[in-house]
């Protein structure tokens, strides 16, 4: 079994990749080890580099697309599936990337499920405003459970224009100045500090609309932790909110649909001839 | 007031609208500029409440106070609730805010009749035109139309927001009359009307201002009155036809406090609800016709899909064949949706469709099972009676008690 060491980079996989089936080295036959991980107990260091000047491989532009996407999926091994994909189709046998197919599917589920983290990224991240004149705007701490951080982040430049601001998660860090992007994998410890200490003395707010936009009568726990998994819970703001929340419905002190802190309130009919009502 | 008070009251208000979608938006993006925000057609669902809802926009009215009396609003005239108002600015900066926090992808902002409707709509449009112009918002806005507001005021809101929406609330105008005496079906659906129109004029001319880019939505709210099920989706049909309306969104009524006598005391199942968006969605997304789900007056089954109760009642159309049948008749069977065909379709180009396929599809096997033929499998049809299956079928008594 040949090991195949490297720096876990996609590129860097890439180019392995291609020397290999130059070398007309089958899957079974390889063990890979990207970053810090550790190829099993029967390790050989691959005997010779691979010759580059082989025979120039063609595979599909949207295979490449589909391989590089899947490679974010954390988890061991995922370089081998990639390389028993390539290495099939390269063989003419293109089923092997459609969904049918076991490895296809395989593929697909790790695309669709680094898909989703993406979205958890746009979806669940809070950036809280931060009040010092130098340094980003805003900031937030993130902990996605596959590598999506680099591609995704893009997303919130759209979305801040010049407003600036960093995102920092426990493996790597983000920042926008109002111009450019920049990415540094570790993440510098100065920016977890900031993003996971950052005071918000206005965040009041959100958790008051996120209490009083639940309906109680309606309570729907399943459908709530499909949508937004538990693991979110503790770094969103309105988080620790949902027990107590569901709790206090379920505790049948709200038959109707309105919001215990409204209901405290003093309400107020309204005249027909209410013109000066507002 | 404070302003965390106002937002307390007027979130609680708007919260009866089920309307979500920050979808269908053209693309708009901040990058190098100044100003604030972002589309990419897709919509965010940024929080989920414990009642399973998504929150993907700052739902609020800019005020409560509603010279209305429709009996099934907690906002009605006659209702004791604590009453709140919003200046335009309070709701800008609030926006604006929970924008930057990336607590929401924009805003929906509807509001209690106050004065008159054109005032009304007035401080709607206010809103958004204070966003777009003022601060360079380029998120997500839904306004909801004031039926009766001037079509010059209509126009103007269609200019600014993404989304409009007139909500229908009750699908029958007896019951309209009955419930909500201040509403008229006509203006509604002349409010609809405009709407379209400015959204078919838009289109036609290349360089014509955007209209409410992505359309125009409405609400009927279920269980207020006793309208059955057939005629609540062939009122959604016919609005789908008549206005091209992107979305209706049913709500099941809930239980407000101090509730009249005119309306239940007690909300209808929330199955019904859910029946009754996946019979919407057939419509939409799969062909079907609103009498074809169901053929008479009556109520959507709550134990079994609108498409297996479809496929039961239609068993001479089945098995179909996966390796020969049309694409739109794969996507009828039960457990088999409009990708998973469209993949099944891609996939038979390479090879025969084999049982074994729809597990690695995702398909819901058991509900498929008594409805496909394969390569190598075909279901036994003595002993499965219609009746019988769907004693296997139906969903399970634990998910048909919510209430």
């Amino acid at each position: 079994m040949l090991t195949v060491r490297f720096d876990g980079s996609f590129q860097e996989w890439r180019n392995r990749a291609r020397a290999l089936l130059q070398s007309q080295v089958a899957p079974h036959e390889v063990s890979w080890a990207g970053g810090n991980e550790s190829a099993g107990l029967f390790e050989e260091p691959l005997p010779t580099p691979a010759n580059e000047s082989g025979q120039r491989i063609r595979v599909p532009r949207q295979l490449l697309d589909e391989l590089e996407m899947a490679a974010r999926y954390r988890t061991e091994h995922r370089w081998s599936l990639l390389y028993r994909v390539l290495w099939r189709v390269n063989q003419g046998d293109s089923s092997a990337r459609m969904v049918g197919d076991i490895d296809g599917s395989e593929l697909h589920g790790r695309i669709k499920a680094v898909r989703r983290e993406a979205h958890h990224l746009h979806a669940f991240l809070r950036f809280r405003p931060l009040q010092t004149s130098d340094g980003p705007q805003h900031v937030a701490w993130f902990e996605p459970a596959h590598d999506v951080l680099p591609w995704a982040a893009g997303h919130f430049a759209e979305r801040m224009g010049g407003n600036s601001w960093l995102i920092a998660t426990p493996e790597e860090g983000v920042c926008w100045d109002g111009q450019g992007i920049y990415y540094t994998r570790p993440c510098p410890t100065q920016w977890r500090q900031l993003a996971q200490n950052a005071a918000d003395p206005g965040g009041e707010l959100w958790k008051a609309y996120y209490e009083s936009t639940f309906n109680p009568a309606r309570l729907n726990r399943g459908v709530l932790e499909n949508n937004l998994p538990v693991r979110f819970w503790k770094n969103l703001p309105e988080g620790m909110l949902i027990p107590q929340l569901m709790s206090r419905a379920r505790a049948g002190a709200q038959r109707d649909g309105q919001a215990e802190r409204v209901a405290a309130k003093n309400g107020k009919r309204i005249g027909r001839a209410a013109e000066q009502a507002d | 007031m404070q302003l965390i008070d106002k937002l307390s009251v007027l979130a609680d208000a708007a919260k009866y609208d089920v309307s979500c979608a920050s979808s269908g938006a053209p693309k708009r993006s901040s990058k190098g500029k100044s100003g604030l925000g972002a589309t990419d057609g897709m919509g965010i669902c940024h929080s989920f409440t414990p009642d399973g809802r998504c929150v993907a926009l700052l739902k609020i009215l800019l005020t409560n106070f509603c010279l209305y009396d429709c009996q099934y609003c907690v906002n009605r005239r006659s209702s004791d609730v604590p009453r709140a108002r919003f200046t335009p600015e309070e709701v800008v900066s609030l926006t604006l805010d929970f924008y930057r926090r990336n607590c929401i992808s924009g805003l929906f902002l509807s509001s209690g009749i106050i004065r008159s409707a054109d005032y009304t709509m007035e401080q709607l449009v206010r809103v958004a035109r204070l966003l777009r112009e003022e601060h360079e918002f380029r998120g997500y806005i839904h306004l909801k139309t004031i039926p009766d507001a001037d079509p010059l005021l209509i126009a103007e809101a269609g200019r600014y927001a993404d989304r409009l929406s007139v909500n229908i609330e009750l699908p029958t105008e007896t019951s309209l009359i009955r419930l909500a005496p201040e509403k008229q079906v006509v203006t509604i659906k002349h409010a609809m009307h405009t709407i379209h129109q400015g959204e078919t004029e838009a289109s036609a001319e290349k360089r014509a201002p955007r209209f409410a880019p992505a359309g125009q939505s409405t609400q009927m709210i279920v269980g207020a009155d006793s309208t059955d099920d057939s005629t609540i989706l062939q009122t959604a049909q016919s609005l789908y036809g008549s206005y091209r309306l992107r979305r209706v969104y049913y709500s099941a009524f809930s239980p407000i406090p101090h509730s009249p006598n005119t309306v239940p005391f007690a909300a209808p199942p929330l199955m019904r609800e859910h029946r009754l968006y996946q019979a919407d969605f057939l419509m939409r997304g799969y062909g079907f016709n609103a009498s074809e789900l169901l053929s008479g007056p009556g109520n959507l089954a709550l134990d079994i899909d609108p498409k297996l109760a479809w496929a039961l009642a239609h068993r001479d159309q089945f098995p179909v064949d996966l390796n020969r049948a049309e694409p739109m008749m794969i996507a009828r069977i039960p457990g088999i949706g409009m990708l998973s065909a469209k993949r099944l379709v891609d996939l038979r180009r390479h090879k025969r469709i084999r049982f074994e396929d729809l597990t690695r599809l995702r398909c819901s096997l058991e509900k498929a099972k008594p409805f496909v033929i394969t390569q190598d499998y075909r279901p036994s049809l003595a002993g499965h009676e219609s009746a019988m299956l769907r004693q296997h079928l139906r969903d399970t008594p634990a998910q048909l008690a919510l209430w």
